[in-house]
């Protein structure tokens, strides 16, 4: 896997048709709000250039011939134009607005449901962060590009050409200087837009890094402080944060450049206008009110450029943000279900690996498994025990359907487990994961996701048998306590034995459990040890085992060393033998008793 | 935390003024051109000239704003940088009492969003209302000079625009909270199910997960939807009523031109001047609720420096270059808080060279005691000794240069490993150097198997280490600084048997000619010790060494008897099964 293919912000991309068409498919299922919000926008822009036209009519036939009367019925149209730009403006603000949140929805929600799809295969090599940047912010990005960029370029653009053909219809000659301006406009705005950018993306990247060193800072302040650090760590922040400075100045100055420029720009507009006023006017080709009317265009033309050019700048990176996007999405899942798959009533428990060869794509294509073979009966408990890295959770994983064998097969009750629908196998099979994940909510809703339609009692009933129930009554709100975020306002054997419980709830016909290595006080041991000793009971059980108790109580045990089975017998079988499991199992033995006397106080 | 700046951030929000005054010029030059050249038919330059003039006003106006926006924003990101460098060193030196109660993620907002808000009110808001101010000021002025009714006649509407913004800008604020809020509350979602996918996979609750998430999905977008309506009902509202007062002062203006008390000239000028007036006005509102706001984050940011930092190199005793590392504690105890007492009454002595392991059940103070000989945190009553030397008269530089430490979870930075190795030596390092270390700490061929060997970066970035590995590497760490004090806080929990005999050798080349501290559970590691201290609830419960504490019954005995135990279980086990 490349370093950098996660990195952010590094997708230059050069502008892609094929994307922005497909950005703007987003759109499709709501049409009819696009268009009228683009409509109200239009509105609104035509009203504003109709107001300046208004007061050139105003000026040059009621006040410069001193028409009292004439006064009140163009202004009566100029509030007329003000109360149809309200409307207008609330009209499209709140559309493009809703409809930015609702395509910011409609896009989570594609990708959080495409996730749910996508293998364990893509999760091993997606960091978290990048998938959440996509979900949260690209998103974002490309929501806020069809409706507000389009409001502010539909609203540049049409304000453009309507004072355009305004200031043609009052006065051709004029018009063209300005005309002539206005591609200088343009360009130059563009060139401050794309030097500005380009700071702003270095300030962001640096902006990030510090946030990572603030983070070290406070997680490492014991090292810090051990080692005598905080100079030397004070320097390199500075490494950090006097560039972010530089940087960020060298944005905000340009920044401050920019708009005077374009005035300076509109300015000489300006003074060619005044210039040829003089003439125009003796010659009676120009009137007082097209002067002033001629003003404002100009002193007002150059906001529509700016908002161009800025949206111009976003487009450049909403595009970026919609490939990282359409990436995602565009990820097949690597397990899919047969078209003709089926789902059986319930599953038996009789497990068949045949000849399994499996290897992990990530890795460096030397198989984990090779050549694998087990049969295991209903109701047998598998103890699989060896050391880190020798397949144990691979044979785990593959029979949960997390990932698929490359070469044999695997059978449930005789049938490649292919034959069945995916979620058939996995909702049959119940799993106790080694580091227990919770989600936030109560315990009773964590215990819940094992059964949705539990009740009350059958949850309780669950927590009960796994141990859990006298914990949970402990708390002030029992079992409605908060568990939180990830589960971590408990401790890791709570959070253990809520996972068991959750299982026992799901009343599964083979059970998964891979057992923690680290150490729990004995009372919550014998607690996890009931609760799966219930589990258990008449089902086909795997258990990664690392306690002495879970591997004794096994009716058989695989001793797993480089994908192949080196061992496997009864507990005394395999003692007897005195070999890699003897070896092991002594180990265990003593560290299970020195960690007896290390956790539990003398005197207590 | 302005100083230096002061002056010249009033320069700059004092240059709006000229900026706004020659924006205002531009259309009393325009008044001035109507009137004589066009109205008058008079030519007292010519026209050009008043081209000229704008282009060169212009120029003026560019150039006050110019300095105003960037002196300000020079300033605004100096002190950024100012508080970020501060912040990261105050963060760094406060003592050990206020990172145990601190929260991670709490601060490092305050250090990056709340540090951005103070950024902002310098180079935005500040600057923002004073422009507005001059503004209204200076506009208010040209149009009273023209026509003080008219002038007047502009002040109805403002008040009203104003306090509208300032109401509206506080709802909204609440409604975004709400908003974000909600939108937190997705983002954790997000993320509890994608660490968690092994456990929804294993449910098959894919269908469940997605119509969680969209329920809280779509209650965002109903915040959201509700948040923009009154966004939506917002601007339109104040346009109206902008708009209505554009109409009255035109009215109020047409009359005043027709009845002859002002000229046409100024008539343009005026319509363009109180566009300055109405407009800007609408902003105030918002400046000065997200001004609120940029005060509560400095608030927030003082908190942090309001804590006291950890005098480094306060001390009244000047030790010489190098210790001898004898250490004596003298009825010491200790407390995190003074109700409640961790360490009672402890006394042992050590000589330079020898080591103290100190076993004990969870708890039972082992950490706290090795936590006072750097003076991470002070002991409260009692007597240790350095040299002979009260230890809290030391200054804490002295001690941490000479004691180094080798924690149970020992942290890594996201760098290399090779730097990992080198970040306490605080000097050049060799190669050589670093891969001896690497060797002496058994960790060597393990980064010789990363694809980038010593370059290989750790963390989310590079490799994920193992406990064992990290373990490994903070002791090369700690090898590489060479301190005469050593203290290993469980230095060998996650690593497994065989590799701990390899550290071991390692641990017993490192420990001599150093004074150590070995906190540990293995018996191997223990044996050896010239002091064996043995810890429950805060007191030393038995003391000497192996020879003499196997004589004794106690919890040392019951864990040296384990291995002959664990051969008899065995034993019977065996001849049970057979």
């Amino acid at each position: 896997m490349a370093d950098n293919q996660f990195e952010e912000e590094d997708f230059q991309s050069k502008f892609n048709g094929n994307v922005i068409k497909r950005i703007f498919e987003f759109i499709t299922p709501h049409k009819r709000w696009f268009f009228l919000f683009l409509f109200c926008t239009l509105i609104t822009s035509v009203m504003d250039s109709l107001q300046v036209y208004l007061n050139k009519l105003l000026l040059d036939n009621a006040i410069v011939p001193g028409l009292k009367s004439q006064v009140l019925p163009y202004l009566k149209y100029y509030g007329l134009t003000v109360i149809i730009q309200a409307i207008g403006v609330f009209t499209f603000v709140y559309l493009a607005g809703m409809l930015s949140e609702r395509i910011w929805y409609d896009l989570r929600q594609k990708m959080f449901d495409h996730l749910q799809k996508l293998s364990l295969s893509y999760y091993a090599v997606t960091p978290v962060g990048w998938i959440m940047s996509r979900v949260n912010s690209d998103s974002f990005k490309i929501a806020d590009l069809v409706t507000w960029g389009m409001v502010d370029s539909s609203f540049a653009i049409v304000n453009i050409l309507i004072s355009g053909g305004f200031m043609l219809a009052i006065n051709w000659r004029m018009a063209l200087i300005v005309f002539a301006v206005f591609p200088i406009m343009l360009y130059v705005s563009w060139q401050f837009r794309k030097r500005i950018l380009k700071e702003f993306r270095l300030v962001r990247k640096l902006n990030s890094k510090v946030t990572g060193a603030f983070n070290e800072n406070i997680m490492g302040v014991r090292v810090v402080k051990a080692f005598q650090r905080e100079d030397q760590n004070l320097k390199e922040f500075n490494d950090l944060t006097y560039p972010m400075f530089q940087s960020a100045y060298k944005a905000a100055r340009l920044n401050a450049l920019f708009l005077p420029c374009i005035q300076l720009i509109s300015s000489v507009a300006l003074g060619l206008i005044i210039w040829s006023a003089d003439w125009q006017i003796r010659s009676g080709l120009m009137t007082i009110g097209g002067i002033q009317a001629f003003v404002n265009y100009v002193t007002s033309i150059m906001w529509p450029v700016q908002d161009l050019a800025r949206v111009y700048g976003e487009m450049q990176q909403s595009v970026a943000s919609g490939e990282r996007i359409f990436s995602l999405l565009d990820t097949q899942p690597a397990i899919v279900d047969k078209p003709d798959a089926f789902e059986p009533q319930t599953l038996c428990g009789e497990i068949e690996f045949d000849h399994v060869s499996f290897w992990y794509d990530d890795g460096d294509g030397r198989p984990v498994l090779e050549d694998f073979s087990l049969k295991v009966n209903q109701g047998e408990t598998i103890a699989l025990v060896g050391s880190t890295g020798g397949g144990k959770s691979t044979i785990v994983n593959l029979l949960a359907r997390f990932y698929e064998p490359k070469k044999g097969v695997i059978r449930i009750c005789g049938r490649d487990y292919r034959d069945y629908k995916m979620e058939s196998i996995q909702s049959r099979i119940g799993m106790v994961l080694q580091t227990p994940h919770l989600f936030s909510g109560t315990i009773r809703e964590n215990i819940r996701y094992g059964k949705l339609d539990a009740t009350d009692e059958e949850i309780e009933q669950a927590a009960r048998q796994a141990g859990a129930d006298t914990f949970i009554r402990s708390f002030p709100n029992q079992y409605e306590e908060q568990v939180g975020e990830g589960g971590n306002l408990l401790s890791f054997g709570q959070k253990q034995l809520i996972s068991l419980a959750r299982a026992i709830l799901a009343d599964p016909e083979i059970f998964i459990m891979d057992e923690a290595t680290s150490s729990v006080d004995t009372l919550t041991e014998n607690l996890i040890q009931q609760g799966m000793d219930h589990m258990m009971k008449g089902r086909t059980s795997f258990i990664i085992a690392h306690r002495l108790s879970t591997i004794k109580r096994a009716d058989r045990i695989l001793v797993i060393e480089d994908g192949k089975i080196i061992e496997e017998g009864t507990h005394f079988q395999l003692l007897a033998k005195k070999g890699k499991y003897y070896h092991l199992y002594t180990q265990q033995y003593r560290e299970e008793k020195e960690r007896d006397l290390k956790l539990n106080p003398l005197s207590a | 935390m302005m100083s230096g700046y002061r002056l010249k951030y009033f320069l700059a929000i004092f240059s709006q003024l000229f900026s706004t005054v020659f924006k205002s010029s531009v259309y009393i030059l325009l008044s001035w051109f109507i009137d004589t050249w066009l109205i008058s038919n008079e030519r007292p330059i010519p026209a050009y000239g008043i081209g000229l003039g704008f282009v060169l006003l212009a120029l003026c106006e560019g150039l006050f704003t110019f300095y105003s926006n960037s002196t300000a924003n020079y300033i605004a990101e100096k002190m950024a940088l100012r508080i970020r460098n501060n912040l990261y060193d105050q963060i760094q030196r406060l003592n050990f009492a206020y990172h145990a109660t601190v929260d991670t993620g709490d601060l490092i907002q305050r250090a990056t969003s709340d540090v951005d808000a103070v950024r902002r009110f310098f180079s935005e808001q500040a600057i923002g209302i004073g422009r507005i101010c001059f503004l209204y000021a200076v506009n208010f002025i040209a149009i009273y000079r023209m026509d003080s009714s008219l002038a007047l006649s502009t002040l109805m509407i403002v008040p009203l625009v104003f306090l509208m913004a300032l109401f509206f800008f506080r709802k909204i604020g609440k409604r975004y909270e709400a908003y974000q809020n909600q939108d937190a509350l997705l983002s954790t979602m997000l993320q509890e199910n994608l660490t968690g996918v092994r456990v929804v996979k294993a449910f098959a609750r894919q269908d469940y997960e997605i119509e969680k998430y969209r329920k809280e999905n779509w209650k965002k977008f109903l915040l959201g939807k509700k948040l923009v309506f009154t966004e939506a009902l917002f601007w339109p509202s104040t346009d109206l009523l902008c708009g209505f007062q554009m109409v009255i002062s035109y009215m109020l203006g047409a009359y005043a031109t027709i009845s002859g008390r002002i000229s046409v000239g100024d008539f343009v000028a005026f319509q363009a001047l109180i566009v300055w007036i109405i407009w800007p006005i609408r902003n105030m509102g918002r400046l000065i609720v997200q001004m609120s706001r940029a005060f509560i984050s400095f608030q927030r940011i003082m908190e942090i420096f309001a804590n006291e930092q950890e005098p480094l190199d306060e001390g009244t005793v000047m030790p010489r270059k190098v210790p001898e590392g004898e250490i004596n504690f003298d009825h010491v105890s200790f407390a995190y808080q003074p109700e409640n007492e961790t360490l009672h009454d402890l006394s042992f002595h050590v000589s330079p060279g020898q080591s103290v392991a100190i076993i004990g059940p969870t708890g039972s103070g082992k950490t706290s005691l090795i936590n006072l000989l750097p003076r991470f945190y002070e002991y409260t009553s009692g007597r240790i000794t350095l040299d002979g030397m009260e230890l809290n008269r030391i200054p804490r530089n002295y001690l941490r240069k000479h004691i180094g430490i080798v924690e149970q979870e020992p942290f890594l930075f996201s760098r290399s490993i090779a730097e990992n190795i080198t970040y306490g030596a605080g000097r050049e390092v060799s190669t050589d150097e670093i891969i001896q270390a690497a060797k002496a700490a058994a960790i060597h061929e393990s980064i010789l198997s990363f694809e980038k060997g010593y370059d290989t970066l750790v963390g989310e970035r590079g490799v994920t280490l193992s406990g064992g590995q990290k373990q490994r590497i903070a002791i090369a760490r700690t090898l590489l600084k060479n301190p005469k004090i050593l203290l290993l806080d469980d230095a060998t929990s996650s690593v497994d048997m065989d590799t701990e005999v390899e550290i071991r050798a390692a641990l017993n080349e490192l420990m001599k000619d150093r004074t150590t501290f070995i906190i540990a559970h293995r018996i191997q590691t223990i044996m050896q010790a010239d002091l064996i201290l043995v810890m429950d609830q805060g007191k030393i419960v038995q003391s000497g060494t192996h020879q003499e504490l196997i004589q004794q019954e106690g919890f040392y005995r019951q864990i040296f008897n384990l291995q002959s135990q664990i051969e008899e279980a065995l034993e019977k086990e065996l001849s049970h099964g057979g």
